[in-house]
């Protein structure tokens, strides 16, 4: 098994929320950082480079369905799991039709979320290889 | 109503005299005979007509009593269901906090032997957020259950102030999302009025959310209270919207009239406000100005 761990940003805007999850993937061999918004969530994308996108849907400014599409703009090959307290049929179409991959929703146990992320970055590695050899 | 049509008395009261004017009618016996059993056939059938018309007015009254139930009981429902998501959402984050401080907790207790101080220090600050996001779904549980509870109409003394800002606060965070301010100018030391608490903030909740809904994004909702010094206490809820157009003004309070777009609101809204205040004696009054903002005004009672 290779020692890389998935490079995941949590964006939500309850901070206490962020700050324990970041700790607790962080146990869980993920590398875990954060952003309160989806504005700083788009600055730091741009800087960095992340394998799987944590995103809460209801955030001031900038929601992440907004913040979702223009994540997806600047690296169509990053997975995006959106975490929400808020599940609607229609937030979800929104979701898929912005390439959103997965759809959870809190309280969600930290186990299950670390096996999306695991199997997110399964299928980014999986497309970033089938996306190289596509001539 | 009942009082002005009833009475087998008061008709009888008529039939006699009229009876007797036209027996007296001077055409000659076997003429006025003819008009008396005339006069006492239309009087009779006009008894009986007379009699279905009450009935039928009582029942009509009846029906309508029941509507008004209906319809507040069905606008309770429709506020209750335009709340649910945002209820959910405000529950489910203090849950998921929860949720993460016990995995948290477990993961200390597996790890270390809490000897060392730091993690002393993050066990209790754990057990504190656990405590405090607790606390944060009691209160958005309880104001779901004060509002939501089977509501007779009970008369009592209320502070007004109070309940208008524990209303404020539950379409406060939704508003923030939306950039809308909510301000709060209460006048203090505000007498009692006599109301029914439920049914005002039923009142109060729909009133803030058609103010939400008319600002969209970005301004400012005013809610004031005054006492007007005339036995009554006046709450003011204005809003920095679109404003209502002045042919939609005369039918704001009309059942059924709406101008969301169809499945975003029942049009009953403001028409069982108007009920309700109606039927705590007080009064509902709305001036508007487009592109400007609406406002509308309550005047209760004040407590005896």
């Amino acid at each position: 098994m290779s020692s890389y761990k998935p490079k995941v940003l949590v964006v939500d805007d309850e901070a206490r929320f962020r700050e324990t999850l970041i700790k607790l993937l962080n146990t869980k061999l993920i590398e875990a950082t954060g952003a309160e918004s989806g504005m700083e969530a788009i600055e730091k994308i741009t800087e960095n480079k992340y394998d799987v996108i944590l995103l809460d849907v209801r955030m001031p400014g900038m929601t992440g369905i907004e913040a979702l599409a223009k994540i997806k703009k600047i690296d169509p090959l990053l997975e995006v799991i959106i975490l929400t307290g808020h599940a609607s049929v229609d937030t979800a179409i929104e979701i898929m039709k912005h390439g959103g991959c997965e759809y959870l929703l809190k309280p969600c146990p930290v186990d299950e979320l670390t096996a999306r992320i695991d199997a997110a970055y399964e299928r980014k590695v999986t497309r970033t290889k089938v996306k190289a050899k596509t001539p | 109503m009942k009082e002005n049509f009833s009475g087998r008395s008061r008709f009888v009261n008529y039939l006699v005299p009229l009876c007797l004017f036209a027996a007296s009618w001077p055409v000659g016996r076997t003429g006025g005979a003819l008009y008396a059993l005339g006069a006492l056939i239309l009087a009779g059938l006009s008894f009986f007509l007379f009699r279905h018309l009450v009935h039928q007015i009582n029942q009509a009254e009846q029906r309508s009593c029941e509507l008004d139930e209906q319809l507040i009981q069905s606008q309770k429902l429709a506020a209750i269901g335009e709340l649910s998501s945002g209820i959910a959402h405000e529950i489910n984050n203090p849950l998921a906090i929860i949720g993460q401080e016990v995995e948290w907790l477990r993961h200390l207790f597996e790890t270390s032997t809490l000897q060392e101080e730091k993690d002393r220090g993050e066990f209790s600050d754990s057990l504190k957020q656990i405590s405090s996001q607790v606390d944060r779904c009691r209160d958005i549980t309880h104001k779901l259950l004060n509002f939501a509870r089977k509501m007779d109409p009970v008369m009592q003394a209320v502070e007004l102030n109070r309940l208008i800002d524990d209303m404020a606060a539950l379409v406060e965070k939704e508003a923030k999302l939306n950039n809308i301010n909510i301000i709060r100018e209460f006048q203090k030391d505000l007498p009692l009025v006599t109301s029914d608490p439920p049914f005002l903030r039923q009142v109060i909740l729909n009133l803030l959310n058609n103010a939400t809904y008319a600002i969209e994004a970005n301004g400012t909702i005013t809610i004031s209270t005054k006492d007007n010094k005339d036995g009554r206490v006046e709450i003011a809820v204005a809003d920095t919207g679109r404003g209502i157009p002045k042919e939609h003004l005369k039918k704001i309070f009309d059942p059924f009239f709406t101008t969301k777009p169809p499945g975003k609101g029942t049009g009953l809204g403001l028409s069982i406000c108007h009920g309700i205040i109606q039927r705590v004696g007080g009064t509902i009054s709305v001036i508007s100005q487009l592109d400007r903002g609406t406002t509308f005004t309550i005047r209760l009672p004040i407590a005896p």
